[in-house]
């Protein structure tokens, strides 16, 4: 079964303060994975970047097995980041407007890491930029087929976020299947799918996330 | 402390976090923390850390794990308030 998961991290309303403090991130980072920040990363972005893009990529693994696994409960220590690759060239991505979208990841700005949970391997790309960290994930170290989004939108009220998300990728959906018409629902276990003609599953796997006034999506297209 | 005491308790530690505020006075042990009281999973931690706080506990890993409704909460909570 394929799959897909998304999070995105608005990083005007975390708390910088505690995200550094010991007790806060060892709830969900490891020595090892405390280790990955002093060995690549200390003279490269903020600990509380560091803090939040490992929560993003945790939590995107998380809803990448929630659908083959419904009934999984988030366990964001449980879920390891073994391996972190850096950008090549820009640590902080610039966004600028209000909206980007993309297919694939361009490595001169992408977090890459492999991570593990119990028999599960699975791969993830991040971009971190001054207002947000959003990071998806796909079971193959090959994101070429992995479309996405993130938008900047004006209410941070749980209805707007729902409504604004789901626009978004149905937008993006219309131009790649004119004339067909989607719909997103969600599954009894609360993951969102892909309907066509309103009722009928489609193949597509799709994932929604919104923190504050980030809204973002990402879907696997088969090649 | 009862039940309900650490409950009204718990009330105070979810409040800052949850947008469903309407729905805070009614919670019962069924009420989900995501999809009932539409908490940002990024907050999660914050929740656990304000407990430890509150009731002067300590959440190890696996017990936070279980904390994914109010009743789940109050069972993690009054199992280490008897453990001090």
């Amino acid at each position: 079964m394929t799959s897909i998961g998304n999070d995105i991290v608005a990083l005007r309303a975390i708390n910088i303060t505690r995200s550094k403090q010991f007790n806060f991130y060892s709830k969900f980072i490891s020595k090892a994975e405390e280790n990955i920040y002093n060995q690549q990363l200390s003279n490269g972005i903020s600990f509380e970047n560091f803090v939040w893009l490992l929560w993003s990529v945790k939590e995107s693994v998380f809803k990448y097995l929630q659908r083959i696994k419904p009934d999984l409960v988030f366990s964001p220590s449980k879920i390891c980041i073994t391996q972190l690759r850096i950008p090549t060239q820009n640590l902080v991505m610039e966004f600028e407007g209000n909206k980007t979208e993309g297919r694939g990841f361009n490595d001169e700005t992408v977090y890459k890491t492999e991570v593990a949970f119990g028999a599960h391997t699975l791969y993830s790309r991040s971009v971190i930029s001054s207002e947000f960290i959003f990071s998806a994930v796909n079971q193959e170290d090959d994101f070429e087929n992995i479309n996405w989004g993130i938008q900047l939108i004006t209410s941070s009220d749980p209805e707007y976020q729902s409504k604004d998300v789901r626009m978004l990728l149905i937008k993006r959906l219309m131009i790649l299947f004119p004339g067909v018409e989607l719909s997103v629902d969600k599954s009894p276990y609360g993951y969102p799918v892909l309907l066509i003609n309103g009722t009928e599953e489609t193949a597509i796997p799709v994932s929604l996330a919104h923190h504050d006034h980030f809204v973002s999506y990402s879907f696997k297209l088969s090649p | 402390m009862s039940r309900e005491e650490t409950l009204n308790e718990l009330k105070k530690v979810i409040a800052p976090y949850t947008t469903n505020k309407d729905m805070l006075s009614s919670i019962d042990d069924q009420t989900d923390l995501i999809r009932d009281l539409k908490i940002n999973s990024a907050n999660l931690v914050d929740i656990i850390i304000d407990a430890e706080a509150t009731y002067d506990i300590e959440i190890d890993y696996d017990s936070a794990d279980k904390m994914i409704n109010v009743g789940t909460c109050l069972d993690v909570i009054t199992e280490k308030l008897s453990q001090k």
